[in-house]
């Protein structure tokens, strides 16, 4: 056993934990922290600080919690916490961490709960803790019988928790983690559309407020004609948005419902200037290859790849709902990072932070974009001007059209070659943009800790130049480890093509023995029948990745003369899967990202605007181009992993390599014009 | 502005409104019926997937003016206690992810299965092709679709 004090210093948040007064009122039940708590009818509530953007973070602090404390699922009520990072430690839902990160806090937390009921219960019955068990929400002692909660919370509650070792139930003993059974705690909730998004607010009084966006990129508005706007039915204001202050720029158009401001929108008559009108993704990419050196610094295998923009497109489309009052800000926000959100907005608006609520809503997916700050920031601006709560909404275009793009980049990868067949030395060579939304990510070092994961025993250097972004760019599930994996894999897969070798051999030849990679790469290579030869007409591609804490090995199986995807196989070590199902979800998400930028969707700029709009010419894959997807799950003894962008980038590169068959991947999309 | 009587979810709602409003914010803004997601507004996302005479329909490219005397279900309505044979379906095989596309994968589902409640591989992805999951959960929703063509069969 374990000390509370010392488990919970370990935990990461640990500080923030305990500095909150324990125990505490009787009359409020039983509060050992700010995670779990139950009243005094013995109901369990448990707190998710991080937001749920489709990753399923709630089900596992629900399972956690309800592990613990030997309830079920379904026992364990949930609420969103709101934006506060002094009690509940970092919100950000970013780098696969949420699970990673609050495994331990959150289960010790509810593991505290429980061991105040177990010692309140031995007490009362007089006998030795250790021969009283929690079981179905009771304590339960062999002879004295059984007590519900409900009835050991006030005394639990009056417990001095420093007093009262905390132990975690241990992995062999768990009833709920780890099991296959049981889905997301809020499917009922939406398959019958009860669900809250950030675009559900509807705050008493509420207004809708859209947004005229630059028509070309960096444009900002000259002059503003809003006679017609303001005579129509329902329009309230209009008002000039500044960026950064007020987000990304543009003009607002405020009105009593969706319809009314969108047609408000449509009457606008407004001259923008500045900006680059002429800008094209061709020429940008010329940019791109133009930087690389003139020589590689290997004569012997070389090859570039390019590739392109692309938007996150998440199927909510942007929104934030504001209301600022005399006393203080609310937001409603599907957000990445509430606590981080309401710091910025204290600073920026110079008030206290405690009178700047963030309520995390659901979130229709995120995958990086709702990490930043812009509509939540146009939301302000419109509601401290119409004085009532305001949605700002962005349309589907106006979200595709002003995303925060993942960077174009070139990479030149070269090798040399041993008498073996293997590559011996290698360099890469990259050139792309930073991300504009983090200043500091222009940083080479910073971009090449992102992308360089290269997990093979082959010597070699990663160079990085770094051009100015040319427009908004931004966190991408995986972020730069997207586009150099997919470069180093088809170029590793290239090697083994032309020197006649087994892709898998040869990725084993290069891994340590032992490794969680080889582990993960001879399972998959299992599941697949890799030693058996692929049917006619079909090929195969296999790429790796460790990262996040976890390890990762895919192999497609396509037909190259259809383009078809027929079989995806994954295998993957995150250590302990807390949720099995949750685990797939996400490799099954990444896998269909892999073949939906590969197959086809990519953003292109023309005429300074990006030419894309919506799902129609942004081509997300649909369910019929989408293949069985095989995950295997490898356990292991490495300490919990993270996994929610570990399978894009071997999974993108995986399926390029089966799609290609015998040509050499070069790009992506695979096989077509990039930019 | 014009009041339009519409017939949703069993009900007979009126509503002061543009005739050319689209139906999805209706439903969305003037009836609070939110589970009817906008996704992309022209018809192409199927976010939105609600039932209108029984057939799968895109409430984003239809009008106000449209929709009188039309029998409209949305996802609010397609069963009383959230146990239609998809959405249990749904559920069993732990489908959504962000969920924010499921209302409509349900609806057009639950619309296919009542045309065809048999329907093969190639029926269901072209019932399902125009709606977009971002998440990914395309595997799943093809054996949920499958699983509740069989749960509709072992209940006849």
């Amino acid at each position: 056993m374990i000390s509370r004090r010392t488990l919970l210093r370990g935990a990461g948040v640990g500080a923030l934990v305990v500095a909150v007064p324990v125990p505490a009122l009787a009359a409020e039940g039983l509060v050992p922290n700010v995670f779990v708590r139950l009243d005094d009818a013995g109901r369990i509530t448990a707190t998710v600080p991080r937001p749920d953007t489709g990753q399923g973070v709630r089900t596992v602090v629900a399972l956690m919690v309800a592990e613990e404390l030997a309830v079920q699922a379904g026992d364990v009520s949930l609420e969103q916490a709101p934006g506060d990072t002094e009690r509940f430690g970092s919100q950000a839902v970013a780098n696969s961490t949420s699970v990673r990160q609050l495994s331990t806090p959150i289960r010790t937390a509810a593991a505290t709960a429980r061991c105040l009921l177990v010692t309140a219960a031995a007490q009362r019955w007089r006998v030795p803790v250790a021969e009283c068990t929690a079981r179905d929400g009771f304590v339960c002692h062999p002879r004295r019988g059984k007590l519900p909660y409900r009835a050991l919370v006030r005394a639990a509650a009056a417990l001095d928790p420093a007093t009262v070792p905390v132990e975690l139930t241990p992995p062999e003993k768990w009833r709920l983690l780890g099991k296959t059974r049981g889905g997301r705690v809020d499917a009922r909730d939406v398959v019958t559309g009860r669900t809250r998004y950030g675009i559900d607010a509807r705050p008493p009084g509420g207004l809708v407020a859209v947004v005229a966006r630059p028509p070309w990129i960096g444009a900002v508005p000259d002059t503003v004609d809003d006679t017609a706007t303001r005579a129509l039915p329902g329009v309230v204001d209009v008002l000039t948005l500044t960026a950064p202050a007020d987000g990304q720029g543009g003009v607002a158009v405020i009105a009593r419902s969706t319809h009314q401001a969108l047609r408000g929108r449509d009457a606008l008559r407004i001259t923008w200037r500045g900006g680059t009108p002429t800008a094209d993704s061709r020429a940008w990419l010329a940019d791109l290859r133009a930087a690389l050196p003139a020589q590689a610094p290997i004569a012997g295998v070389q090859q570039v790849y390019s590739m392109p923009l692309l938007a996150h497109a998440p199927m909510e489309p942007m929104n934030a709902t504001a209301h600022v009052r005399p006393d203080g800000v609310t937001i409603w926000a599907p957000t990445q990072d509430p606590g981080g959100l309401r710091t910025q907005l204290a600073r920026q608006l110079g008030v206290p932070a405690a009178s700047v609520r963030v309520e995390a809503t659901a979130s229709g997916g995120a995958f990086g974009r709702r990490i930043e700050p812009d509509p939540v920031l146009e939301a302000v601006a419109c509601s401290r001007r119409a004085g009532a709560p305001v949605q700002v909404l962005w349309t589907r275009a106006d979200d595709m059209r002003n995303d925060s793009y993942r960077p174009m980049s070139v990479h030149r990868m070269s090798a040399e070659i041993g008498s073996d067949g293997l590559p011996v030395r290698r360099a890469h060579e990259v050139v792309t943009w930073p991300l504009t939304v983090l200043p500091f990510f222009a940083n080479p070092a910073l971009i090449k800790a992102s992308g360089d994961h290269f997990p093979y025993t082959v010597p070699g250097e990663v160079s990085v130049v770094v051009r100015p972004a040319p427009l908004r760019t931004g966190f991408w599930r995986s972020v730069y480890a997207g586009q150099f994996v997919y470069a180093e894999e088809n170029f590793l897969s290239e090697i083994g093509r032309r020197s006649g070798l087994d892709q898998v051999a040869l990725r084993r030849s290069l891994l340590p023995a032992g490794s969680r990679l080889h582990k993960v790469l001879d399972a998959v290579a299992d599941r697949a029948h890799w030693t058996r030869p692929p049917a006619p007409g079909t090929s195969r591609g296999v790429a790796c990745l460790e990262e996040y804490g976890s390890a990762i090995a895919v192999i497609a199986v396509a037909e190259p003369g259809s383009r078809k995807v027929l079989r995806v196989h994954a295998a993957v070590d995150v250590g302990v899967a807390l949720h099995p199902s949750g685990v797939r979800a996400q490799v099954e998400g990444c896998v269909v990202d892999a073949l939906s930028t590969v197959l086809g969707a990519q953003i292109t700029v023309r005429e300074g605007a990006v030419a894309e709009s919506s799902f129609g010419d942004y081509r997300w894959a649909r369910i019929g181009q989408t293949p069985d997807i095989d995950v295997t799950i490898v356990r292991s003894d490495a300490p919990l992993g993270g996994l929610g962008e570990l399978a894009y980038p071997p999974a993108a590169a995986a399926i390029a390599s089966a799609i290609a068959g015998d040509t050499p991947v070069t790009s992506m999309p695979f096989g077509t014009a990039v930019g | 502005m014009a009041r339009y009587l519409l017939r949703v979810n069993g009900e007979r709602r009126e509503v002061d409104v543009d005739g050319d409003t689209p139906l999805l914010w209706v439903l969305r803004d003037e009836l609070g019926l939110t589970g009817v997601k906008y996704g992309c507004g022209v018809g192409l996302c199927g976010a939105c997937t609600s039932h209108v005479d029984g057939a799968a329909a895109r409430p984003c490219v239809r009008t106000a003016a449209d929709s009188a005397q039309t029998r409209i279900t949305t996802i609010e309505g397609l069963s009383r206690d959230g146990d239609h044979p998809v959405q249990r379906a749904w559920r069993e095989l732990d489908v959504a992810q962000c969920g924010y596309c499921q209302p409509g994968q349900v609806m057009a589902a639950a619309a296919l299965l009542a045309r065809d409640p048999d329907p093969d591989d190639a029926a269901i992805e072209e019932a399902l092709r125009d709606n977009v999951c971002r998440c990914g959960s395309y595997p799943r929703i093809r054996d949920a679709v499958r699983r509740a063509s069989r749960i509709m069969r072992e209940e006849r």
